[in-house]
């Protein structure tokens, strides 16, 4: 899997775009991040951590798709859906670094911007200034999961099918359906009927 | 009662007496009766709080019937925190179970304390991070264990709110129907169970 530097370039740019929207963030402090960054590739269908392994490292997605999943009784329960810009790692495992129930696995070919446990909680010390980042990153990332858990026990399975189709397009193209189905809690036979909704209208 | 809080803070970062005395000034006591909602569904959560004394807890409505989300006792924070932390209107109501003293700070004096000390930033990074493990924790229960495993895991967690809580709210946090609740309840003083393995540190 190879790419030319100036998709790195552009991953990079995305990356520094994602954590300026949360505070200003130089050249210069962006390079000094870069510092503690790993790029990880992987290919497609690969178990980047596995069921019972401990979560080293908290991962944005430069180019590629992933997903997290609960192995629970010979099925997959997905909980997570991540393509680019956003970031994808088992929490609990990587938080309190303990072995992970849940599994992180790529769909496409996926590239990793990761960062080290260790990395992070040196980053923290060495700049305080990124605890100011971490937190509202945190912050963001909690309430969008929350709304996704509320939308999950609150909405129609016909809602929540058609708002993540409108609100995540270039997803909804590239998730094998299964997994789909999975994530938005819907049996695959009712996602298959809810599939007409998702052609484009004539006229759009 | 300030005690109590610096005791809890501790657990994430030490902080030194300036620095809890930067938190402690912002503080507001709070006290309530009994059913005394603190915030509805579609207002803004102005406070983070800690439960001083009493019981609190957090639903939804999915149509007519209440989602309990939440149970929070002494030494646990109860917000609508994904409210509180983006402005946003609640999604949930917050109730007083029982008379509850809160230690309440407002988003606006926190944002402003945050940026006197990198340790409380700290404090506050960490809060949050707790938060969406808690919210993780949560789901991965929820889908791993079968309604036995939950209950008994639950109640060896916290004995006392089992005779606390009304049983409904137990059973509707438990995702329960309350039939299934009393039999569990039956169940357990009869034989106990084996404790379930909880992969928590």
């Amino acid at each position: 899997m190879s790419r030319s530097i100036a998709s790195y370039r552009t991953a990079l740019d995305h990356l520094h775009h994602y954590l300026a929207r949360f505070i200003p963030v130089t050249k210069q402090e962006f390079g000094q991040i870069l510092g503690f960054v790993e790029i990880r590739e992987f290919d497609k269908k690969i178990k980047v951590t596995g069921e019972g392994q401990v979560e080293r490292y908290m991962n944005m997605i430069a180019w590629g798709l992933a997903r997290k999943y609960l192995p629970v009784r010979n099925r997959e329960m997905t909980t997570q859906l991540a393509s680019e810009g956003h970031i994808i790692h088992s929490e609990l495992s990587f938080h309190y670094q303990v072995p992970s129930a849940a599994v992180i696995e790529t769909i496409e070919p996926t590239v990793f911007l990761s960062i080290s446990y260790d990395s992070l909680q040196a980053l923290y010390d060495q700049f305080p200034k990124a605890e100011r980042l971490g937190r509202l990153l945190i912050s963001d990332l909690f309430v969008k999961k929350d709304k996704r858990y509320f939308d999950q026990l609150h909405k129609s399975t016909r809602e929540r099918f058609l708002e993540y189709v409108q609100t995540h397009p270039q997803i909804v193209q590239r998730v094998p359906q299964k997994y789909m189905a999975s994530y938005l809690n819907i049996k695959p036979e009712t996602f298959s009927r809810l599939k007409h909704l998702m052609r484009p209208k004539k006229g759009r | 009662m300030l005690e109590r809080l610096r005791q809890y803070v501790s657990g994430y970062v030490p902080l030194t007496d300036e620095e809890f005395a930067l938190l402690a000034e912002n503080i507001t006591i709070r006290t309530f009766g009994r059913r005394e909602l603190l915030v509805r569904a579609g207002e803004k959560e102005l406070y983070m709080n800690f439960v001083v004394k009493g019981l609190v807890r957090m639903y939804f409505y999915n149509g007519k019937a209440e989602v309990v989300t939440n149970i929070a006792k002494e030494g646990h924070l109860i917000s609508s925190s994904a409210a509180y932390l983006s402005g946003q209107p609640s999604n949930y109501f917050v109730e007083t179970l029982e008379a509850t003293t809160l230690l309440s700070l407002s988003r606006d004096d926190l944002d402003k304390i945050y940026g006197r000390s990198s340790r409380i930033e700290r404090l506050g990074r960490l809060m949050t991070t707790f938060f969406v493990l808690q919210q993780e924790e949560w789901e991965q229960e929820w889908m791993r264990l079968d309604t036995r495993e939950r209950f008994v895991r639950f109640v060896e967690a916290n004995p006392e709110l089992v005779s606390r809580v009304p049983q409904k709210y137990l059973a509707s946090y438990l995702n329960m129907k309350p039939e299934t609740f009393s039999r569990q309840k039956n169940l357990l003083r009869t034989s106990r169970p084996p404790a379930v393995k909880t992969g928590k540190p």
